[in-house]
């Protein structure tokens, strides 16, 4: 089989697998982008999300063949140093707690704003309908996410 | 002063054997030059250039502990906060017994780790005191510095030298609470930037050079082992290299976590099974025998009065049956440990609240010394009890041991982690009440019946203290009531069990105060008043190993029903609901719920929350720990784990549902202002939007819902 390209945070990688991996996986172990999290590999925590093309999906239900020749963005690429607005807003609104979910909800939260600059509180609750946080930070990612409401380009 | 060494031995409020030794020693440790940093103790490393190493002897989990024990270090210390930086222990000779667990990480190193803080303020003072010619009381501190009476002013980092072969002080003076910049503040969580840009690095994201990943094939059924298997097909997938036994299971090893899932996908059909001694195990026969035990004998946990005399002579005896259902942890890092052998002994790292036991089995598994196993504890992506287990770190051990080569990481999927977790047992509740001729409460007796995960836990053994465990939240009923008794009747389950967040007390919590407020009911009552008058004037309570101060109980109480508007007129379909407890007696809380159930559908609006823990060290770190313990409570309104052949029914988050964003309610916390010492904060919230939302859908609806999971036939 022939290797596949992909744009991955701004960079042209060539993987060499199986087109059936998820993207997950090829993110974790073969590009050692471990930001984006597996919870469970079942399309229910969101934990996994990334932007394929500018979408949130999910990395462990997007195969590598569906991914080829798209641009994909992880949490390691949302900005260079944090200062996207959505990491911006999650930091002064001290929304993590364990952490792990959390790149997950920030790759929603980006994608949800710049698809809706003003969401509603139940645009919110539809954007992370798919995702699991047992720490329970929802009362703050609300907070968040309209804190950054309006700054996402 | 003492000498150079001197090793003061603290126990931990939780009496669970955590001894923290705080060894204060001012010589250099391996891998620091005499010259490069001052370490006048385990928790502290100072270098030339002003920067501070932190070393936290607890596990991060989410509960705040990489910025509330720093916190207590550098508010003493008068450090730059800026300029901390923070890294967990490793267990070993400085730290022989952490643990981190039971809501005691603040309240058991408060006192160590701002005595370590303020012993370095003293010496660093006494350094400049000494180059200044001055007197030490001529000097002060302020974040980083060291100011002497003529305006002079040295950094920390250049005194470090000077302060490091000074002797320490023995009792060096502790602040005022009133002196506080840094405690009491609110402060961001230290790891937020790292967690926001993808850099934190929990357990599952440790890469090593040449890693390999590996998956195990374990029985559904816990305990039970592969018959036959045939490796050939599994070891034809692309990636994979190995497939060895453990004592788990079969061992997928392969260069990918997806080739070792793939590859195992495969091995599991072609295995067949022993199952083992679990096979038969279900709910509905578990049920049966727990409903038969909550009659028969038990074990006492609480007895005051004569509680059978009492009912017997009541002018009423009310009585009811409540049932909460076996429960997962669902972590959202599913579990994992990366283990790497060499010719000197183990590396491990793994997320665990167990680091030393975690480090003595897997060396027991490795036949190695503890010390030839290091162990780097990772971030820890949800731990609620259930990384106090050693069985992932341990499995992992037994694969590298069988697979050999260079470090490999044990994965587990989700379905793994639902099927073998430490599961939080099931229980039955009988409770009675008898009500004299004016209304009174007179008898109170609980009979809790299921399995203990207290014996569990310790390896099928049964602990003294067995009955107080399993009754922990029913035992310590806070109420002044002429009778009472709280039993424990065990029954057998063959599977293993872990606490969680919250341990028995949630469903011991959730019967108590439901039953209460069926009884206020009965009797006439207010559910806010029936229970003021029962703590009534009761200063400190003392019930067997715990006691309680019932007017810090009411004080909560009190707070959150003003908060929350008790008593208000509310629109059709509203009701309030409310429960109180003090936690292991040291944290008191209390919660009113709002919610309305319009057509047989529950929406829960708003939880209050009072809580006093004593002095809040990071209000912040605080509200969090409310929030968040309120959304773990209310997911077990509609989770369960049920057993069908051995094996859980349920496998994801689908059919174990905890709740989503759209499912949770405005939160209002409202934090008791106290300067008694710090108590702890994850597990208090946890029991109460239980019974809160339950008493609650009760005011609303008429209707008394006494097993979980509700589910929408229970409201209809
Ligand atoms: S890991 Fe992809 S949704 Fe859970
Ligand atoms: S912050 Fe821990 S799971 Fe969300």
């Amino acid at each position: 089989m022939a290797p596949i390209q992909l744009t991955v945070n701004g960079r042209v990688r060539t993987v060499d697998a199986d087109g059936d991996t998820p993207l997950l996986w090829i993110l974790r172990d073969t590009l050692g982008l471990t930001g984006t999290k597996f919870g469970c590999g079942q399309g229910v925590c969101g934990s996994c999300t990334v932007h394929l093309d500018g979408k949130a999906v999910k990395s462990c239900q997007t195969s590598l063949k569906e991914a080829a020749g798209h641009t994909v963005v992880t949490v390691e690429g949302l900005s260079k140093d944090g200062s996207h607005p959505v990491q911006k807003a999650w930091i002064a609104e001290d929304v993590a707690q364990c952490g792990y979910c959390q790149p997950g909800f920030i790759m929603s939260a980006a994608a949800l704003l710049k698809r809706k600059p003003h969401p509603t509180d139940s645009d919110i609750d539809e954007a992370f309908a798919d995702h699991v946080c047992r720490c329970g930070t929802y009362p703050r990612v609300r907070k968040a996410v309209k804190r950054a409401a309006g700054g996402v380009k | 002063m003492t000498g150079r060494r001197d090793f003061l031995k603290l126990t931990g409020a939780a009496g669970a054997g955590l001894v923290l030794g705080l060894r204060l020693e001012a010589k250099p440790r391996p891998g620091e030059t005499a010259k490069a940093a001052f370490k006048p103790n385990a928790f502290l490393a100072l270098r030339p250039d002003g920067t501070v190493r932190i070393t936290v002897p607890k596990t991060e989990m989410g509960q705040g502990v990489r910025t509330a024990l720093p916190l207590a270090l550098a508010e003493e210390m008068d450090l730059d906060w800026s300029k901390v930086e923070v890294v967990n222990a490793q267990p070993g000779p400085d730290f022989k017994s952490m643990q981190t667990g039971g809501s005691t990480s603040v309240s058991s190193t408060w006192t160590p780790l701002r005595k370590a803080g303020a012993a370095a303020r003293e010496m660093l003072k006494a350094a400049a005191a000494a180059q200044w010619k001055v007197g030490l009381d001529q000097c002060r501190t302020e974040r980083g510095f060291v100011h002497g009476p003529g305006g002079q002013k040295l950094g920390y980092g250049a005194l470090a030298e000077a302060a490091a072969k000074l002797p320490l002080p023995k009792d060096p003076p502790l602040k005022k609470a009133s002196e506080y910049r840094l405690l009491g503040k609110r402060t961001p969580r230290f790891d937020g930037p790292a967690i926001v840009t993808g850099k934190a690095i929990f357990g599952l994201d440790v890469r090593r050079p040449g890693q390999r990943f590996a998956a195990v094939l374990r029985c559904e059924v816990p305990g039970g082992q592969p018959k036959t298997w045939d490796e050939a097909k599994a070891r034809a997938v692309k990636g994979v290299k190995a497939v060895v036994k453990v004592p788990t299971g079969l061992a997928v090893v392969a260069d990918s976590t997806w080739a070792a899932f793939k590859g195992r996908d495969v091995l599991a059909a072609t295995t067949t099974w022993d199952e083992g001694l679990a096979k038969d195990f279900s709910s509905a026969a578990l049920e049966a025998k727990s409903r038969a035990a909550l009659t028969g004998p038990a074990d006492e946990a609480r007895k005051a009065g004569d509680a059978e005399k009492a009912l017997a002579a009541a002018a009423r005896v009310i009585e009811a049956e409540y049932s909460f259902p076996y429960q997962a942890h669902a972590t959202v890092e599913p579990m994992n440990a990366t283990v790497h052998l060499s010719p000197e002994g183990a590396e491990l790292w793994t997320g665990t609240q167990s680091p030393n036991r975690a480090q003595g089995a897997a060396a027991a598994a490795l036949g190695l010394k503890p010390e030839q196993v290091k162990l780097n504890v990772a971030l820890i992506g949800g731990g609620f009890g259930r990384r106090l287990g050693t069985d992932f770190s341990t499995e992992a051990a037994e694969v590298a041991k069988a697979a050999g080569g260079g470090p490999i990481q044990v994965v587990w999927d989700r379905e793994d982690d639902f099927r073998h977790d430490l599961h939080h047992a099931a229980t039955l509740h009988r409770l009675r009440a008898g009500l004299n001729a004016q209304g009174g409460l007179a008898a109170w007796a609980h009979r809790i019946a299921g399995p203990s995960i207290l014996r569990s836990w310790m390896g099928g053994q049964k602990s003294p203290s067995q009955a107080s465990a399993e009754a922990n939240g029913a035992f310590d009923i806070p109420y002044a009531i002429p009778a009472i008794t709280v039993d424990y009747a065990e029954v057998e389950a063959p599977t293993p069990l872990g606490w969680w967040r919250g341990i028995e007390v949630v469903p011991n919590v959730f019967a108590r105060e439901c039953f209460l407020d069926e009884v206020a009911h009965a009797s006439g009552k207010d559910p806010l008043q029936f229970r003021l008058d029962l703590l009534g004037n009761q200063g400190v309570v003392k019930f067997g190993r715990d006691e309680a101060d019932i007017p810090r109980l009411k004080k909560v109480l009190q707070a959150a029903a003003a908060k929350a508007g008790w008593g208000r007129k509310l629109p059709a379909g509203h009701g309030l609901g409310l429960a109180c407890h003090a936690y292991d007696g040291r944290t008191y809380a209390a919660q009113v719920a709002e919610v309305s159930v319009l057509k047989g559908k529950l929406k829960i609006h708003r939880i209050t929350c009072a809580v006093d823990c004593g002095f809040a060290v990071n209000p912040a770190g605080l509200e969090a720990q409310v929030e968040g313990g309120i959304a773990f409570g209310l997911s077990a309104l509609f989770t369960q784990i049920t057993w069908d052949k051995g094996r859980t029914v349920q496998t994801g988050y689908l059919d174990f549902p905890p709740v989503r964003q759209g499912d949770m309610p405005e939160i209002e916390t409202v934090i008791i202002a106290s300067s008694e010492a710090p108590s702890g904060m994850g597990e208090p919230p946890v029991p109460l939007p239980i019974p809160a939302v339950l008493n609650a859908i009760f005011a609303a609806t008429g209707k008394r819902i006494r097993t979980l999971p509700l589910t929408g036939a229970s409201l209809a």
